[in-house]
C-alpha cells in the first residue's frame, strides 16, 4: 500500500491558494498565502536581528521577498512554496542590508548593549519624565558612557547619510539675508505648513512620523508613544526618511 | 572663527574629512560632549541629526571643522567653513509651501541657528542646543 503525502506540492492548501491567485486573480488568496507564511518570514528575519536594524523592519523587508515569491511562483513548478520562497526572503533581507551599507562587523557585546538600550531609554524616560542623559543610561545598563555611545553608534551605523549630491548654484542669492540671522527662538507654529508635497514617495508610516516631528513639532518620545515604536526606532526612521527624500531629490 | 568665546567656555575642536565613513567620528564627539554637558539622549540625537543634515548639504568639499563651545547649560556647534551659496540656499525660507529642507529640520531639532562669517571671509553655521529645564 502506498500513502500519499497529505500536503505535497500538488495538493497542499498553498497549491489551491496559488491556483486561485494565479489563475483567477483572487487577491484574497494572495493575502492568505502571505498570512500563512509570515511565520517563515519571522523565523528567517530573526537570523538577521542584532545588526542595528529593528526586527520589525527586517520582517517587513522579508515580507516583500515573500510577496515577490508568491507573485513569481509558476504553477508548473514541482516545488513547495516554502522551498521557493525561502531564498527569495533571505535574498530580499540581504539586499536590504547591502543597500543600507551595512558592512561593519559589530562586536557581540556592543550588539547586546544596543539591544538593551532601547528598553533602558524607555524605562528611564518614564521614570524621570524626560529623556535620560548618557550617564544615566550608563548607570542603568551597568556600562560606561563610552560604551553607551559606541552601542548607540553600532545601531546607527547601518543607516548612512548620502553626501554625494552637491547643492544648487543660485549665484544671485542675497547672503546678507542669512548671515547672522535666526539667533532667536523660532515662530515655530507660523512656519508649519503642510509637508504633504515633500513626503510623496515615503511609506505611510514614515510620512506620518515626519509630519508629527516636523509639522506638529512632537518629540521623538511623543511620536514613539503614538505609533507604538521605541524612541530609538523613531529616530532611525526619521534619519532614513530624510536620507531617502534627499536621494530622491538628487536623482 | 567667530568672536572669541565668552568666559567659562570650554572648546572642543575637530577637523574631519566629509564622507560617510567619518560620520561616526562626528557623532561620537557630539556624544562625548553631550555626556559632559548632561544633555538628554533625545537632545543629543537632535544635535547629531542637525550636524548630519548640514554635512549632507556640504556637498563636495573635502573637509569641515566642527568647533563645539560648551557654556553652562548649552552647546554651540560651529560647522564650517562651508560654501556660501550652499548655506544661503539651504537656510533661506522654503521656496515651496510644505518643503522639508535643511532650514525646517534645523528649526525643529535645535534651539537656535545662524550663519557667521569669520574675519577671513569663511562662513560657519552655528547650531545651539540647550539642556532642557529639569
Amino acid at each position: 500500500m502506498t500513502t500519499a503525502s497529505a500536503h505535497g506540492p500538488h495538493d497542499s492548501p498553498d497549491r489551491e491558494l496559488l491556483r486561485r491567485y494565479h489563475v483567477h486573480g483572487d487577491i484574497s488568496a494572495r493575502e492568505a498565502l502571505v498570512e500563512r507564511h509570515l511565520p517563515l518570514v519571522r523565523s528567517l528575519a530573526r537570523r538577521y536581528a542584532g545588526r542595528g536594524e529593528s526586527l520589525e523592519d527586517i520582517e517587513q523587508v522579508g515580507a516583500i521577498g515573500l510577496i515577490k515569491a508568491i507573485d513569481r511562483y509558476e504553477l508548473a513548478r514541482e516545488v513547495a512554496l516554502t522551498t521557493y520562497a525561502t531564498p527569495n526572503v533571505v535574498g530580499e533581507i540581504k539586499r536590504h542590508f547591502r543597500d543600507r551599507g551595512w558592512t561593519i562587523r559589530i562586536p557581540r557585546a556592543l550588539q547586546e548593549l544596543n539591544v538593551k538600550m532601547s528598553g533602558a531609554v524607555e524605562r528611564l524616560t518614564v521614570r524621570k519624565g524626560r529623556s535620560p542623559t548618557i550617564a544615566e543610561l550608563a548607570d542603568e545598563l551597568d556600562a560606561t558612557p563610552e560604551q553607551v555611545l559606541e552601542a548607540v553608534e553600532a545601531g546607527s551605523a547601518y543607516s548612512p547619510v548620502s553626501l554625494s549630491a552637491s547643492p544648487g548654484t543660485e549665484d544671485d542669492l542675497d547672503l546678507m539675508e542669512v548671515i547672522g540671522e535666526v539667533d532667536k527662538e523660532f515662530a515655530r507654529t507660523d512656519e508649519r505648513a503642510s509637508l504633504e508635497p515633500a513626503l510623496g514617495e515615503l511609506p505611510e508610516r514614515e510620512r506620518r512620523i515626519l509630519r508629527m516631528r516636523f509639522e506638529e513639532g512632537l518629540t521623538q518620545t511623543q511620536i514613539a508613544d503614538r505609533v507604538g515604536l521605541s524612541q530609538m526606532h523613531v529616530s532611525r526612521l526619521i534619519r532614513r526618511s530624510l536620507e531617502d527624500m534627499r536621494d530622491t531629490l538628487s536623482r | 572663527m567667530t568672536a572669541p568665546p565668552a568666559p567659562h567656555t570650554e572648546l572642543v575642536e575637530l577637523e574631519t574629512p566629509i564622507g560617510r565613513e567619518w560620520e561616526p567620528v562626528v557623532r561620537l564627539v557630539l556624544g562625548g560632549v553631550a555626556d559632559r554637558l548632561g544633555l538628554g539622549f533625545e537632545e543629543l540625537d537632535d544635535l547629531q541629526l542637525a550636524v548630519e543634515r548640514l554635512l549632507a548639504e556640504a556637498g563636495a568639499q573635502p573637509s569641515v571643522k566642527l568647533v563645539l563651545e560648551l557654556e553652562g547649560d548649552r552647546v554651540r556647534a560651529h560647522v564650517g567653513p562651508l560654501r556660501e551659496v550652499m548655506i544661503a540656499a539651504a537656510l533661506q525660507g522654503p521656496s515651496e509651501p510644505g518643503e522639508l529642507g535643511l532650514r525646517r529640520v534645523l528649526e525643529t531639532v535645535v534651539d537656535s541657528f545662524g550663519v557667521d562669517d569669520s574675519a577671513d571671509g569663511e562662513l560657519f553655521v552655528r547650531l545651539e542646543k540647550r539642556v532642557p529645564p529639569r
